[in-house]
């Protein structure tokens, strides 16, 4: 089940996805986190975040939409208040980072380097619901390579990159981070959406419009992460409404070395561990030995 | 997440449901204002579970009972309203920090409007399961109108003395229940006694503008949330601080009991 993303190495494909799974002591009651691929923590700024007003979240068909605005402690606060918790187990953390400027982004980075028990960042260039930095940069191939390539000066970390499918051409975003020194990407952040409320005729969400995600994107995350992987020599990790086995192995067999679970983890806790268990038995069935036979074993 | 069997599922009136569900007995003993997400067993309906408060809770042989009132008010609680004895359900919880309880307080005073009863029934259960019942239980209990008042009938077999508003003053006093409680905290002393408060927001944002000063009060939220235990941060409502700053806070996991001083009432969305 083990897989490689640069010099990161995942005891399996199964990871939890940024926002979803707090710091892992939310999911700590219900999940084994030893068994995890690896947790990947909410985005952290250099300062406290508050995040948007309310109301936050709206559920839509099959999916739901969110515009939290990164709330999160700090990256000070989680090092003494969470990280010590997950140093406990024997899992791949992965710092989600984000900046409202590109400074920004180097000081998260450079301490989390600079801290035990951090084993890889995902820079998060595709937040749809900030004012600046998110997906301010990650619409743009310059800015990612820059964002990427300075991030890459500041740490020797694995450097993931987390893009926006809010773009005309994924690819170019794809090849912008690798160009950046990236050692993985990390497709699909939310898909930007909005709704309405009609009988007030106000939109659901107080920040207007939010990211959408749940199964509801997943054929587009599917295409995107086939066509990214065509284009790019370094892995890519496949995000956007994985509920089941099923919807990894789709992921996998167009390209992903490895996922990231979301909106499942809402819906039932046990979502990862599940899903493992299911790659587990689809491989038996299968007669797959390892699961890197399967990454991009799409037949067209 | 445990395995649920629908037991009966009430209509009470046009919109609101008692329903009961048969739990395996490992699930454990809430305390009183904490809350479950709960789902469909079948995959079938929306995708997110549904937040619903304790308001029963009884512990049997070999399984448990929980019961749970709820207002069809959408998609998943319309779901809701459609199962039958034997459907299958899936329960998260119990989640969330419930009332506090001081056993040292003289007079314990639950105030609902509408919906807001939920959690107030179970509260009086555990009340009176502490001997704090009776005749140091007053219920404050709002509604629309008469035929929205929900768990009357229960609350008058518990002994605590009982005071009714209703909008239209079908029944009880004519006007909100927050109008209700001048009156009856007059000539009490606040540290006697312990106001607990669940409803509609522009009903708690009523009750703490007529609140005296020098009385608190533990109030209950209700909020959209996607996962119920502190993950999605979908749930977060705007809150004091002592320094005069603001926080957000989650409805799920730091509350869904919060000071009713410290809810920041400019960022709640008041229909």
């Amino acid at each position: 089940m083990g897989v490689e993303i640069g010099s990161l190495r995942l005891k399996n494909p199964v990871m939890t996805a940024s926002g979803t799974f707090g710091y892992g002591e939310e999911y700590a009651p219900y999940v084994d986190l030893n068994r995890l691929g690896a947790i990947v923590v909410k985005g952290l700024s250099w300062k406290p975040r508050l995040g948007n007003p309310p109301p936050r979240i709206m559920e839509t068909p099959a999916g739901m939409l969110n515009a939290i605005g990164l709330q999160n402690i700090g990256v000070k606060a989680f090092i003494s208040g969470k990280l010590p918790f997950l140093r406990n187990f024997d899992v791949a953390v992965v710092a989600n980072v984000y900046g409202e400027t590109v400074e920004e982004y180097l000081r998260v980075c450079e301490l989390l380097t600079a801290t035990s028990g951090i084993h890889a960042l995902e820079i998060n260039v595709s937040c749809p619901n900030v004012k600046k930095g998110g997906v301010a940069f990650g619409t743009d191939p310059e800015m990612i390579a820059e964002v990427t390539g300075r991030a890459r000066g500041v740490t020797d970390l694995p450097l993931l990159v987390k893009l926006s499918p809010n773009v005309t051409d994924i690819t170019a975003m794809a090849a912008a981070a690798e160009s950046g020194g990236a050692d993985g990407i990390c497709l699909i952040n939310t898909l930007t959406g909005m709704s309405v409320d009609v009988e007030r005729r106000v939109p659901h969400l107080k920040n207007i419009t939010g990211g959408l995600s749940g199964p509801a994107i997943k054929p587009v995350a599917v295409r995107m992460v086939w066509e990214a992987a065509r284009t790019v020599k370094i892995p890519v990790i496949g995000i956007g409404g994985i509920m089941t086995a099923a919807d990894a192995l789709e992921f996998i067999i167009a390209g992903a070395t490895a996922v990231q679970v979301g909106t499942a983890n809402f819906v039932n806790p046990k979502a990862t561990l599940e899903i493992l268990s299911g790659l587990g038995a689809y491989m038996n069935r299968h007669g797959v030995g390892s699961i890197k036979e399967l990454v991009g074993s799409l037949t067209t | 997440m445990c395995r649920a069997n629908v037991i009966y599922n009430r209509r009470l009136n046009d919109r609101d449901f008692h329903m009961a569900l048969r739990l395996p007995k490992e699930f454990v003993d809430p305390r009183p204002g904490q809350f479950v997400m709960l789902r469909p067993a079948a995959p079938e309906g929306p995708l997110l579970s549904r937040p619903l408060s304790v308001h029963r809770f009884t512990r049997l042989h070999d399984h448990v009972v929980l019961g749970l009132l709820y207002r069809v008010v959408g998609r998943g609680t319309a779901m809701f309203s459609r199962w039958s004895s034997g459907t299958e359900a899936l329960v998260l919880g119990p989640l969330g920090n419930g009332f506090r309880i001081d056993g040292k307080k003289q007079e314990h005073i639950l105030i609902a409007g509408g919906m807001g009863v939920a959690p107030m029934g179970y509260l009086a259960d555990c009340l009176r399961g502490r001997n704090l019942g009776g005749q140091r239980m007053i219920f404050c209990l709002g509604a629309k109108s008469q035929g929205e008042l929900i768990g009357l009938e229960r609350l008058e077999t518990m002994g605590g003395r009982l005071h009714i508003s209703t909008d239209d003053g079908t029944m009880g006093t004519c006007g909100t229940v927050a109008e209700l409680l001048p009156g009856i905290l007059g000539g009490r002393e606040p540290e006697a006694v312990e106001l607990y408060a669940c409803g509609p927001p522009g009903m708690l944002k009523s009750l703490a503008s007529s609140l005296p000063g020098d009385f608190s009060c533990q109030a209950s939220l209700e909020a959209r949330m996607a996962c119920g235990v502190g993950a999605c941060l979908g749930c977060a409502m705007t809150m004091r601080t002592d320094g005069k700053g603001v926080v957000r806070k989650s409805v799920c996991r730091d509350g869904p009991v919060f000071d009713l001083r410290e809810i920041c009432w400019d960022e709640i969305v008041i229909t």
